[in-house]
Protein backbone atom coordinates (compact mmCIF):
# COMPACT_ATOMS: atom_id res chain seq x y z
CA UNK A 1 0.00 0.00 0.00
CA UNK A 2 1.39 3.38 -0.86
CA UNK A 3 1.37 6.39 1.44
CA UNK A 4 -1.39 8.12 -0.51
CA UNK A 5 -3.72 5.20 0.02
CA UNK A 6 -2.75 5.25 3.70
CA UNK A 7 -3.51 8.94 4.11
CA UNK A 8 -6.82 8.44 2.34
CA UNK A 9 -7.58 5.64 4.78
CA UNK A 10 -6.70 7.83 7.75
CA UNK A 11 -8.89 10.64 6.42
CA UNK A 12 -11.79 8.26 5.84
CA UNK A 13 -11.43 7.06 9.44
CA UNK A 14 -11.48 10.65 10.67
CA UNK A 15 -14.59 11.40 8.66
CA UNK A 16 -16.25 8.33 10.08
CA UNK A 17 -15.42 9.42 13.61
CA UNK A 18 -16.76 12.93 13.01
CA UNK A 19 -19.88 11.44 11.49
CA UNK A 20 -20.44 9.46 14.66
CA UNK A 21 -19.88 12.61 16.70
CA UNK A 22 -22.54 14.36 14.65
CA UNK A 23 -24.90 11.50 15.38
CA UNK A 24 -24.41 11.92 19.13
CA UNK A 25 -24.95 15.68 18.84
CA UNK A 26 -28.21 15.24 16.95
CA UNK A 27 -29.32 12.73 19.55
CA UNK A 28 -28.70 15.31 22.28
CA UNK A 29 -30.51 18.07 20.42
CA UNK A 30 -33.44 15.81 19.62
CA UNK A 31 -33.79 14.97 23.31
CA UNK A 32 -33.50 18.55 24.50
CA UNK A 33 -37.07 18.52 25.85
CA UNK A 34 -37.05 14.97 27.17
CA UNK A 35 -37.49 15.05 30.96
CA UNK A 36 -34.61 13.37 32.79
CA UNK A 37 -32.34 13.07 29.74
CA UNK A 38 -28.60 13.26 30.37
CA UNK A 39 -26.62 14.52 27.41
CA UNK A 40 -24.15 12.15 25.84
CA UNK A 41 -20.50 12.99 25.30
CA UNK A 42 -18.08 11.30 22.97
CA UNK A 43 -14.36 10.75 23.24
CA UNK A 44 -11.85 9.70 20.60
CA UNK A 45 -8.87 7.42 20.82
CA UNK A 46 -6.13 6.47 18.42
CA UNK A 47 -6.10 2.90 17.23
CA UNK A 48 -2.86 1.43 15.94
CA UNK A 49 -3.31 -0.34 12.64
CA UNK A 50 -0.64 -3.03 12.34
CA UNK A 51 -1.31 -3.74 8.66
CA UNK A 52 -0.71 -0.13 7.63
CA UNK A 53 1.62 0.76 10.53
CA UNK A 54 -0.20 3.96 11.40
CA UNK A 55 -2.39 5.47 14.06
CA UNK A 56 -6.02 5.84 13.03
CA UNK A 57 -8.72 7.64 14.95
CA UNK A 58 -11.57 5.71 16.45
CA UNK A 59 -14.48 6.47 18.74
CA UNK A 60 -13.38 5.52 22.22
CA UNK A 61 -16.67 5.56 24.06
CA UNK A 62 -19.91 7.42 24.48
CA UNK A 63 -20.56 8.43 28.07
CA UNK A 64 -23.27 10.31 29.92
CA UNK A 65 -22.86 13.82 31.24
CA UNK A 66 -23.85 13.39 34.90
CA UNK A 67 -24.22 17.09 35.62
CA UNK A 68 -27.27 18.54 37.32
CA UNK A 69 -30.48 18.39 35.26
CA UNK A 70 -32.42 21.57 34.65
CA UNK A 71 -35.11 21.96 37.35
CA UNK A 72 -38.22 23.90 36.44
CA UNK A 73 -41.08 24.79 38.77
CA UNK A 74 -44.23 23.48 37.12
CA UNK A 75 -46.73 21.84 39.52
CA UNK A 76 -49.16 21.14 36.67
CA UNK A 77 -46.67 18.87 34.93
CA UNK A 78 -47.54 15.16 35.24
CA UNK A 79 -43.94 14.35 36.21
CA UNK A 80 -43.63 17.05 38.86
CA UNK A 81 -42.27 15.89 42.23
CA UNK A 82 -43.65 16.78 45.71
CA UNK A 83 -42.18 20.28 45.60
CA UNK A 84 -43.71 20.93 42.17
CA UNK A 85 -40.41 20.79 40.31
CA UNK A 86 -39.81 18.94 37.04
CA UNK A 87 -36.37 17.74 35.99
CA UNK A 88 -35.73 18.42 32.32
CA UNK A 89 -32.64 17.50 30.32
CA UNK A 90 -29.17 18.99 30.83
CA UNK A 91 -28.69 19.63 27.12
CA UNK A 92 -27.50 23.12 26.29
CA UNK A 93 -28.35 24.03 22.71
CA UNK A 94 -25.50 26.53 22.58
CA UNK A 95 -22.98 23.84 23.52
CA UNK A 96 -24.37 21.34 21.06
CA UNK A 97 -24.35 23.82 18.21
CA UNK A 98 -20.74 24.73 18.95
CA UNK A 99 -19.81 21.07 19.10
CA UNK A 100 -21.64 20.44 15.85
CA UNK A 101 -19.80 23.26 14.17
CA UNK A 102 -16.51 21.82 15.38
CA UNK A 103 -17.44 18.39 14.02
CA UNK A 104 -18.31 20.02 10.72
CA UNK A 105 -14.98 21.81 10.50
CA UNK A 106 -13.07 18.69 11.42
CA UNK A 107 -14.95 16.72 8.79
CA UNK A 108 -14.09 19.32 6.19
CA UNK A 109 -10.42 19.14 7.18
CA UNK A 110 -10.42 15.38 6.72
CA UNK A 111 -12.19 15.73 3.41
CA UNK A 112 -9.53 18.20 2.30
CA UNK A 113 -6.71 15.77 3.17
CA UNK A 114 -8.50 13.04 1.28
CA UNK A 115 -8.83 15.16 -1.83
CA UNK A 116 -5.30 16.46 -1.47
CA UNK A 117 -3.82 12.96 -1.36
CA UNK A 118 -5.86 11.97 -4.36
CA UNK A 119 -4.84 15.02 -6.30
CA UNK A 120 -1.17 14.52 -5.43
CA UNK A 121 -1.23 10.97 -6.68
CA UNK A 122 -2.98 11.96 -9.86
CA UNK A 123 -0.37 14.67 -10.49
CA UNK A 124 2.31 12.02 -10.01
CA UNK A 125 0.67 9.89 -12.67
CA UNK A 126 0.51 12.91 -14.94
CA UNK A 127 4.29 12.94 -15.00
CA UNK A 128 4.25 9.40 -16.32
CA UNK A 129 1.57 10.31 -18.84
CA UNK A 130 3.44 13.40 -19.98
CA UNK B 1 -7.18 2.78 -29.55
CA UNK B 2 -7.81 -0.11 -27.16
CA UNK B 3 -7.80 -2.73 -29.90
CA UNK B 4 -4.57 -1.29 -31.22
CA UNK B 5 -3.01 -1.42 -27.78
CA UNK B 6 -3.90 -5.04 -27.17
CA UNK B 7 -2.76 -6.06 -30.62
CA UNK B 8 0.51 -4.30 -30.04
CA UNK B 9 1.00 -6.10 -26.71
CA UNK B 10 0.21 -9.45 -28.29
CA UNK B 11 2.55 -8.85 -31.19
CA UNK B 12 5.19 -7.67 -28.78
CA UNK B 13 4.94 -10.92 -26.83
CA UNK B 14 5.11 -13.00 -30.01
CA UNK B 15 8.05 -11.02 -31.36
CA UNK B 16 9.90 -11.40 -28.08
CA UNK B 17 9.45 -15.18 -28.23
CA UNK B 18 10.82 -15.47 -31.77
CA UNK B 19 13.62 -12.99 -31.33
CA UNK B 20 14.89 -14.15 -27.96
CA UNK B 21 13.72 -17.61 -26.83
CA UNK B 22 15.72 -17.42 -23.61
CA UNK B 23 14.09 -14.19 -22.53
CA UNK B 24 10.66 -15.50 -23.46
CA UNK B 25 11.16 -18.54 -21.27
CA UNK B 26 12.22 -16.23 -18.46
CA UNK B 27 9.04 -14.21 -18.90
CA UNK B 28 7.01 -17.40 -18.76
CA UNK B 29 8.75 -18.22 -15.49
CA UNK B 30 7.76 -14.85 -14.10
CA UNK B 31 4.18 -15.51 -15.12
CA UNK B 32 4.11 -18.81 -13.24
CA UNK B 33 2.49 -18.19 -9.82
CA UNK B 34 5.03 -18.48 -7.05
CA UNK B 35 7.88 -18.16 -9.52
CA UNK B 36 11.06 -16.50 -8.36
CA UNK B 37 11.46 -14.02 -11.19
CA UNK B 38 13.26 -10.93 -9.97
CA UNK B 39 12.29 -7.35 -10.74
CA UNK B 40 9.01 -6.11 -12.15
CA UNK B 41 6.31 -8.76 -12.21
CA UNK B 42 3.47 -7.57 -14.43
CA UNK B 43 1.14 -10.41 -13.56
CA UNK B 44 1.53 -9.83 -9.81
CA UNK B 45 0.86 -6.11 -10.31
CA UNK B 46 -2.28 -6.87 -12.31
CA UNK B 47 -3.40 -9.24 -9.56
CA UNK B 48 -3.02 -6.49 -6.97
CA UNK B 49 -5.10 -4.14 -9.12
CA UNK B 50 -7.77 -6.80 -9.60
CA UNK B 51 -7.79 -7.41 -5.83
CA UNK B 52 -8.30 -3.71 -5.13
CA UNK B 53 -11.14 -3.49 -7.65
CA UNK B 54 -12.78 -6.60 -6.20
CA UNK B 55 -12.52 -5.05 -2.71
CA UNK B 56 -14.21 -1.87 -3.90
CA UNK B 57 -16.99 -3.90 -5.49
CA UNK B 58 -17.50 -5.85 -2.28
CA UNK B 59 -17.63 -2.57 -0.33
CA UNK B 60 -20.20 -1.12 -2.75
CA UNK B 61 -22.34 -4.25 -2.45
CA UNK B 62 -22.11 -4.13 1.37
CA UNK B 63 -23.14 -0.47 1.27
CA UNK B 64 -26.17 -1.27 -0.86
CA UNK B 65 -27.33 -3.82 1.68
CA UNK B 66 -26.77 -1.32 4.46
CA UNK B 67 -23.87 -3.15 6.09
CA UNK B 68 -20.98 -0.82 5.27
CA UNK B 69 -20.24 2.75 6.16
CA UNK B 70 -20.28 5.20 3.23
CA UNK B 71 -16.80 6.38 4.16
CA UNK B 72 -15.29 2.95 3.65
CA UNK B 73 -17.03 2.69 0.28
CA UNK B 74 -15.62 6.04 -0.84
CA UNK B 75 -12.17 5.01 0.35
CA UNK B 76 -12.32 1.64 -1.42
CA UNK B 77 -13.54 3.32 -4.60
CA UNK B 78 -10.75 5.88 -4.48
CA UNK B 79 -8.18 3.11 -3.94
CA UNK B 80 -9.58 1.19 -6.90
CA UNK B 81 -9.53 4.32 -9.04
CA UNK B 82 -5.89 4.91 -8.11
CA UNK B 83 -4.93 1.31 -8.92
CA UNK B 84 -6.75 1.20 -12.25
CA UNK B 85 -5.42 4.58 -13.30
CA UNK B 86 -1.87 3.44 -12.52
CA UNK B 87 -2.34 0.22 -14.46
CA UNK B 88 -3.79 2.02 -17.46
CA UNK B 89 -1.02 4.61 -17.47
CA UNK B 90 1.66 1.94 -17.29
CA UNK B 91 0.01 -0.04 -20.07
CA UNK B 92 -0.19 3.05 -22.23
CA UNK B 93 3.48 3.72 -21.67
CA UNK B 94 4.45 0.17 -22.63
CA UNK B 95 2.33 0.30 -25.76
CA UNK B 96 3.67 3.72 -26.64
CA UNK B 97 7.23 2.43 -26.33
CA UNK B 98 6.41 -0.47 -28.59
CA UNK B 99 4.79 1.79 -31.16
CA UNK B 100 7.87 3.96 -31.03
CA UNK B 101 9.89 0.89 -32.01
CA UNK B 102 7.48 0.11 -34.84
CA UNK B 103 7.94 3.59 -36.23
CA UNK B 104 11.68 3.15 -36.40
CA UNK B 105 12.95 3.35 -39.99
CA UNK B 106 14.79 0.20 -41.00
Amino acid sequence: MNSFANSMNAAANGMQAQGFRMRVISENIANKDTPGFHRKTISFDNAYNRERDMNLVKVDRVSLDRSQLERVYNPAHPMADDSGHVELSNVSLMMEMADGREANRSYEANLATFQQARQMYSSLLDILRR
Amino acid sequence: MDINAFNAMKTYGAAQKTLNPGAAAKTAQTVKPGGEGAGFQPIEAVKTVADTVAKSEAAAAAFMTGEADPHSVVEAMAAAEMAVETAVTLRNRVVEAYQELLRMPI
